[in-house]
């Protein structure tokens, strides 16, 4: 079951600058789901948009069947969100900060804050100015935030940016977490294409505000329509593979099979056809392969 | 209701915790004591002497605390005053945009016109803690001069008034009159929140605002809007030293406060408007 639905988002900046062409997607219970794209490609406007940030200029955004441009109260009230950069009030604690925002939540409870303090590692710094925070602190608080009151849904718009791999890890293992003992649906916003690869079950790919692919992250699946190929027959196999209309990278020698054919078919094609077969493996393709295919980049 | 007492709550801590909020409140406090150095050094009492004897009163029972609080509020409330509430109200929407600080507050379910509605309070809520500051502070520090008692001289020229009271009606006009003139400021600050609900520069709004007050003024002092100066808001802001004369003329001062309520309201709702339209994304 979908929590939050995407449906037919349009949105142009000016006249000619089209952000958002008819984006559809699903984020269904209990998935992390990675939106990817290039700089500009409507990733935060998505998530401006699902958030009421932004207003599109077409379709809407449901979540939990509410729907966020008619309902928008009642509909965030499923949702804690990093949206762009996490500004804090400098001037004022993380704690502070903690009890302004959740008090437009209408929620606030000190043991549950400093719950979620000691979660995120912040519970000894919580009474100091957040001027004085670290970039990597300022993350873990702006987690903190958005965990409080805690959401069914979380949406991160590039929650790792500016962190230090031990903080990425960090961060990772929180989000697994999350989803593993609270059973929490997660939207993720990155570039960084490793990380979505590590923790998505599903990803979302945008390019020019269109969306390219909505699925599987490519390299969680078992590979059907692509091989490695090794061969001391290279003329003779690139014979058989033409005439069985599948294709051969003349570099990586990766066998890409036709959808409507089977790999171990094209095997036999190849044994009967005498040629030597050293080795014949399923190609598991990169989420970055695939993300550089997809986007054309 | 206790949700929205938090939420104000909050609201005014953010304001309360930052230092340049008290900028005001301190700069009001260095003018009033250099207003009253320069009165006795640059002999403006012996001037004041003049005008109480003229009406046949003695100086030393008229030139009281509440006649210096009187002339100290004179003086610097309205410019000064104005400066410093288009600089908290100005801020007050478009720092917060500035800032990015909407990327957390309106992720959370919360209207955009409740936010505003709380924004705007804590902003009449500032106007009326400055004004009363400033008044209670002059009045302390003509206390402190003149000590306790004494009469009260009023001679505000711009509403033809020029009268004395005994100290306790003194007393009682000099403070309804604070609370009037905290409403008449309301107006700037409502000006200068308006302006940034747009996607501009906190300094543009407080300058806009300021500029607005400024250009209105001037209008009703050089006399060529005479047949209009009822579009002229500056004529109804001065209506809170009405509450000076003996028997306030009350039709006239509900009258004006009427107007600028409703442009203040209006104001909101406008700036309410452009608020919801704007898109909120960097």
């Amino acid at each position: 079951m979908a929590l939050l639905e995407v449906r037919n988002l349009t949105k142009r900046w000016r006249k000619d600058q089209l952000a958002l062409d008819d984006v559809s997607f699903d984020l269904r219970q209990g998935e992390i789901l990675g939106l990817l794209g290039h700089n500009g490609a409507g990733k935060s406007t998505v998530l401006g948009i699902t958030l009421g940030m932004v207003r599109p200029d077409g379709g809407e955004v449901r979540i939990a069947g509410n729907s966020v441009q008619h309902e928008r109260s009642r509909a965030l009230s499923h949702v804690g969100a990093i949206y762009e950069a996490a500004h804090f009030y400098d001037y004022l604690t993380g704690w502070q900060n903690l009890r302004v925002l959740c008090s437009l939540s209408g929620w606030w409870d000190e043991t549950e804050a400093r719950r979620i303090l000691k979660l995120v590692n912040l519970g000894e710094r919580a009474n100091h100015k957040t001027k004085t925070y670290s970039h990597g602190m300022r993350q873990r608080l702006a987690l903190a935030q958005a965990l409080l009151p805690m959401p069914k849904c979380l949406l991160l718009d590039e929650p790792t940016d500016g962190l230090d791999p031990e903080g990425i890890r960090e961060f990772r293992e929180f989000v697994m977490k999350l989803r593993s003992e609270f059973g929490m649906t997660i939207l993720i916003n990155s570039h960084l294409l490793g990380e979505v690869e590590l923790m998505c079950d599903r990803c979302v790919i945008l390019k020019q505000g269109r969306k390219m692919y909505e699925g599987p992250v490519p390299s969680q699946e078992k590979s059907k329509s692509a091989f490695i190929l090794q061969t001391r027959d290279l003329a003779k196999a690139r014979e058989v593979i033409s005439r069985a209309a599948a294709m051969m990278d003349p570099v990586t020698n990766i066998v890409s099979v036709p959808a409507h054919a089977v790999g171990h078919e094209m095997l036999k094609l190849l044994v009967d056809a005498g040629v030597r077969v050293d080795s014949w493996q399923p190609h598991k393709p990169t989420l970055e392969e695939f993300y550089l295919g997809m986007t054309g980049a | 209701m206790i949700l929205f007492f938090r939420q104000w709550q909050g609201e005014l801590l953010k304001l309360f915790a930052r230092r340049r909020t008290y900028i005001g409140f301190g700069a009001f406090l260095g003018l009033e004591i250099v207003i009253l150095i320069i009165f006795r050094l640059k002999g403006v009492e012996r001037i004041f002497e003049r005008m109480i004897s003229r009406q046949g009163q003695a100086f030393e029972q008229y030139y009281s605390a509440l006649t210096l609080a009187q002339i100290i509020l004179g003086l610097s409330v309205v410019l000064l005053g104005a400066i410093y509430l288009a600089l908290v109200a100005g801020d007050i929407v478009a720092k917060e945009g500035e800032d990015g600080h909407y990327r957390l507050l309106l992720v959370r379910p919360i209207s955009r016109v409740r936010l505003l509605f709380i924004k705007y309070l804590t902003c009449i809520g500032y106007t009326f803690a400055l004004v009363q500051f400033i008044t209670w502070s002059a009045f302390v520090l003509g206390v402190v001069l003149k000590g306790w008692g004494g009469g009260f001289f009023v001679m505000i020229p711009e509403i033809g008034l020029l009268t004395f009271y005994d100290w306790v009606p003194g007393l009682q006009h000099f403070a309804l009159a604070s609370v009037f003139l905290s409403l008449s400021m309301t107006t700037i600050s409502s000006i200068a929140f308006f302006l940034s609900c747009f996607p501009i520069k906190p300094a543009a709004a407080t300058i806009g605002a300021l500029s607005y007050i400024l250009i209105d003024r001037i209008l009703r002092e050089t006399g060529f809007m005479e047949d209009y100066d009822h579009f002229l808001l500056s004529k109804h802001i001065v209506s809170w030293a009405r509450l000076l004369i003996e028997n306030p003329p009350w039709p006239i001062i509900i009258r004006d406060y009427t107007a600028l309520m409703a442009v203040n309201l209006s104001l909101f709702v406008l700036g309410a408007a452009a608020f919801e339209s704007r898109d909120l994304k960097s």
